[in-house]
């Protein structure tokens, strides 16, 4: 898989210092599955965050503390439960997404949402004050022109869009802050599927994204 | 528990305090044996600085002692998945202290993956085995943080500490969002550069 557009330095970091919602980080574990490159930097990122503990202030800990844990661990039943099964990616979906969707991409319980547009809510998630769905977008569809409240983060996972940035194919990921305004456009003749991840509304532009505004409620 | 009480500031200047390198050792120790020692000494060095972090997102100091030793109870029974190729001890027990942070203060997670490198089980040459080499020097990253420039330090700070999304540090420093994130791309650049 040639990745080309990766999340910024600044989601990876606020991934790794857990300060991003849940949806957003569904999304971006979804792409680090498929991608060594962020993997590595998040790995950076997390060695910073171990740093920084280590130079922490230490807070003064009750005089029982040590005692009460030593007593707590001798109280333990030998041993930690095995972890959980892992599931495996199914053609072309990630790990992360397959407790959502055992069928994998073909079989996606898709909802209509606009002519040209399906989706998929992932149940369970919170994302604060935006979403995180499946979106499917039949070749040669437009979302409408929108900007966001907040970040949005676009993983492809079969197909492609194009936009104002660029091209983005399977394992790429659109980083989007509230600055960008754009309008996808599904580019191949396969319906482009991402996962899409919001954490505030979108803002729709024009007359056109005003009336799909509370249709779609993303 | 010698440093527990004498230092009064608030502020650390990160980059003061290297993680000791026998941290490692500990928590094999712990992961090999159970050994009851080595968890006290681990206990002994984490559970104040864990107990900080977590009153810095906002636990009062009775939550925040509670949750500094369920992180501790974590390492004990979670030690013999540490691999010490993936994480320097301190950023393993970073990331037990931040999901319990985000499950218990705020009900959510944080989905993971498993942050393997390719490297490390592709190349037959050793390429990744050196990439694991300098992750473990947690001393050298350490007094890179406290030469970065201090604006750069200061949102390093708020995301990791405050939990504050990048917009949220952007209105507590008053500046754009933009630069928000330009000081961390530039923070972490430089760090990355240096670690090779």
């Amino acid at each position: 898989m040639n990745i080309r557009h990766h999340p910024d330095d600044s989601t990876l970091v606020a991934y790794a210092a857990g300060s991003v919602t849940e949806g957003i980080s569904l999304v971006v574990a979804a792409h680090l599955e498929l991608c060594p490159q962020c993997r590595a930097r998040v790995r950076d990122a997390t060695d910073l965050g171990g740093v920084l503990l280590a130079g922490l202030d230490p807070a003064p800990v009750g005089e029982g503390a040590l005692a009460a844990a030593l007593a707590r661990i001798e109280a333990d039943i030998e041993g930690e439960p095995a972890p959980p099964h892992t599931p495996r990616a199914v053609d072309g979906l990630p790990a992360t997404l397959v407790p959502w969707l055992p069928a994998g991409l073909d079989r996606v319980p898709w909802r209509a949402l606009v002519p040209g547009i399906r989706h998929f809510r992932f149940p369970g998630v919170d994302s604060g004050g935006g979403t995180v769905r499946l979106l499917a977008i039949a070749p040669g569809t437009a979302l409408p022109h929108h900007g966001h409240g907040g970040t949005e983060l676009t993983l492809v996972l079969r197909g492609s869009f194009a936009d104002e940035i660029g091209r983005f194919a399977p394992g790429d990921l659109a980083d989007l802050d509230p600055s960008i305004q754009h309008q996808p456009v599904a580019d191949t003749d396969t319906p482009c599927i991402c996962l899409i991840a919001t954490d505030a509304r979108l803002r729709f532009s024009g007359v056109v994204g005003r009336l799909f505004q509370p249709l779609v409620g993303i | 528990m010698t440093q527990a009480g004498i230092r009064h500031d608030t502020e650390t200047v990160p980059g003061t305090v290297a993680p000791p390198p026998e941290l490692a050792d500990w928590l094999a120790a712990v992961a090999q044996s159970r050994n009851r020692q080595a968890f006290a000494r681990l206990f002994q060095w984490f559970a104040p600085r864990v107990k900080r972090y977590l009153q810095r997102q906002g636990a009062d100091p009775d939550l925040a002692e509670d949750l500094a030793q369920e992180t501790l109870i974590q390492v004990w029974r979670k030690a013999d998945q540490y691999d010490p190729a993936k994480a320097a001890p301190s950023a393993w027990v970073f990331t037990v202290a931040r999901n319990l942070r985000i499950d218990r203060l705020r009900r959510q997670r944080l989905y993971e993956v498993e942050l393997t490198d390719e490297a490390d089980t592709e190349d037959e040459h050793g390429n990744g085995h050196q990439r694991t080499l300098e992750r473990l020097d947690a001393g050298r990253l350490t007094a890179l943080v406290g030469a970065l420039p201090a604006e750069q330090v200061q949102v390093i700070r708020l995301a990791y500490f405050e939990g504050l999304s990048h917009a949220e540090v952007g209105k507590a420093l008053d500046v754009p969002l933009g630069t928000v994130k330009s000081r961390l791309r530039l923070a972490l650049a430089k760090l990355r550069t240096a670690m090779g």
